[in-house]
């Protein structure tokens, strides 16, 4: 049987694949692959998603075992970067260039025509800056121009580093569309994220990593079911938060309850039973409700989890 | 091709950019300051032996070293601190192109900066001595010169964090110090085989000659030979460039 690891038709191939520096083991024994489609890296910070990631691009040799792109290993045959683009974490972009003169220069170095330049500019929306300075460019429109310049290529296979960091919402929804537009044509999209929501939003499937270690992977809903048995910790903001305390306590779906002040906190197994209920108790008790939020959405923690429970 | 052209435009940029080229610029100046102030009320013999004692010896000790130690240590080691490089690495592009596209940028770079100044203090030559004699050797020495440093320290800007310093230390400790106490040591001099290339063109009977062909101890002088050290020196470090683009991580820090 297939792990949900392995992609059903990878482009992508890790194999126990294994990094440190030093005594720091930044990935340890990763094995997974990744096909066409929107592929979400997820973990958080320090989790290991650019070290896998610049081991896939060749940047990095693994310690320990073996990577390949197309079939080829990125590190013993250059040509194979024709076909592949990276949008590094890091600003790795030239200050002193334009938009334009950056994404051009892209585009001689991977050998395409530069006929594509101002398609690329307009596809992440930075038509308006293309001819300023990339040094006047903030966070966000760097992120831009760096997913140009990895457009302009015309890659099969897209591997893209944090690409949301510093983008306002609407950049965020715009580049999405970007990716989920490529994966659809039938290019192999990896983007890394710390952000589970993000990935949920576009990825199809999820490589989950955790302290440089596989910690889930397969669709997000089947992650999501994974993660079923940790309890949610539910802040509520309540007039009589003892009354409504008291009345919630017998719920089935309640784990635990604890009251301070006129603040709730609540620890739940069936999330969508207790959404339902609380309005519910508020409205019958005559009392208002003022706020209902998740107090544990720490991704990390989440993750740690899923590593004890590998382990 | 289009690639190779592309990285020696923008790396050309890249190592004279901002405010450098001013600092360089203002020290390729030195030497034709000195050439000014130490030429004035002299005879033209005596003018071009000064312009041997001073301000050639300070082109090829001083401006020279220092100008291709910041111009080659910054061609990869500017795009190593600026985590430019997987940039340029994920890129279907053997890795001794880059090096050597590198290599000329910053190569072209120095060699202006640095002949700037030599042109300028030989025009000052011509203008006390009324002779061009020194203009083509000069240009020749600083070609060589800029060639065999700038490839050594592209290499030692993509080793380590600190080239500056350690190319300091080199240019005035090794350079400066100990290849002048020991002559038998100028064969791996640099800035000796700049000025071996000044005395092979440069007639025997000009001013200054003897004096010079001691400061190359046991080098002897020659345009051709000194062509080819620098020639040999740039092929070995852009291979090696290559080799360590190619081996080495790229943490992207």
């Amino acid at each position: 049987m297939t792990s949900p690891a392995d992609a059903a038709n990878p482009t992508v191939e890790v194999r126990q694949a294994s990094k440190w520096f030093g005594q720091k083991v930044a990935v340890s024994d990763v094995s997974c692959s990744f096909g066409p489609g929107l592929s979400g890296l997820l973990g958080p910070n320090g989790a290991g998603k650019t070290t896998l990631l610049r081991m896939i691009c060749g940047l990095l040799s693994p310690s320990d075992g073996e990577v390949s792109i197309l079939g080829t290993n990125p590190r013993r045959d250059h040509r194979i970067y024709r076909k592949v683009a990276l949008v590094p974490e890091e600003d790795a972009v030239y200050g002193y260039l334009t938009a334009r003169a950056f994404v051009a220069f892209a585009a001689d170095l991977s050998g395409v025509s530069r006929n594509g330049v101002d398609a690329a500019i307009a596809s992440v929306d930075l038509d308006d800056a293309a001819d300023r300075p990339i040094s006047g460019f903030s966070k966000g429109m760097r992120q831009r121009a760096k997913v140009a310049a990895a457009l302009v290529t015309d890659p099969e296979v897209l591997i893209l580093d944090e690409p949301l960091n510093g983008t306002d919402p609407v950049q965020r929804a715009h580049l999405i569309d970007v990716f989920r537009r490529l994966a659809a044509g039938g290019r192999t999209v990896i983007v890394s994220s710390h952000v589970l929501a993000e990935v949920e939003r576009m990825a199809d499937r999820v490589i989950a990593i955790v302290d440089g270690r596989l910690a889930a992977a397969g669709g997000v809903h089947a992650i999501r079911r994974a993660m079923a048995d940790i309890p949610y910790r539910i802040r509520i903001d309540v007039e009589d938060a003892r009354k409504v305390a008291a009345t919630l306590v017998g719920a089935e779906s309640v784990t635990s309850v604890a009251v301070a002040g006129s603040t709730i906190h609540i620890e739940t197994s069936d999330l969508p039973d207790l959404g339902r209920r609380v309005p519910r108790v508020a409205r019958d008790l005559g009392v208002r409700l003022t706020a209902f939020e998740p107090e544990d959405e720490s991704l990390e923690s989440v993750f740690r989890y899923l590593v004890r429970r590998r382990s | 091709m289009r690639a190779f052209v592309s990285i020696v435009r923008v790396t050309f940029r890249q190592v004279v950019g901002g405010r450098r080229w001013i600092v360089l610029g203002l020290l390729a100046l030195l030497p034709s300051v000195v050439m000014w102030f130490s030429s004035m009320d002299s005879t033209a013999s005596a003018a071009i032996d000064r312009y041997h004692d001073a301000p050639l010896a300070m082109l090829l000790l001083l401006v020279v070293p220092i100008v291709t130690l910041v111009v080659g240590s910054g061609a990869l080691g500017d795009e190593r601190r600026d985590g430019t490089l997987s940039f340029l690495l994920v890129r279907p592009i053997r890795r001794s192109t880059i090096a050597l596209a590198k290599l000329v940028a910053a190569w072209l770079a120095a060699a202006v900066i640095a002949g700037a100044g030599g042109v300028l203090a030989s025009l000052l030559l011509a203008m006390r001595a009324g002779t061009w004699i020194t203009l083509g050797p000069t240009l020749l020495a600083v070609a060589v010169g800029t060639a065999g440093y700038t490839a050594v320290f592209m290499v030692l800007g993509h080793l380590t964090s600190r080239a500056v310093l350690i190319g300091l230390v080199y240019v005035f400790v090794w350079e400066s110090g100990i290849s002048f106490a020991a002559p038998a040591l100028a064969n791996v001099s640099l800035s000796r085989i700049g000025l071996s290339a000044y005395l092979g063109l440069i007639p025997a009977s000009t001013p200054g000659y003897t004096s010079l062909t001691e400061a190359l101890g046991s080098l002897a002088p020659g345009a051709g030979g000194a062509l080819a050290k620098a020639l040999s020196i740039s092929v070995v470090c852009v291979l090696f460039a290559a080799l360590l683009l190619k081996k080495r991580d790229a943490t992207g820090e």
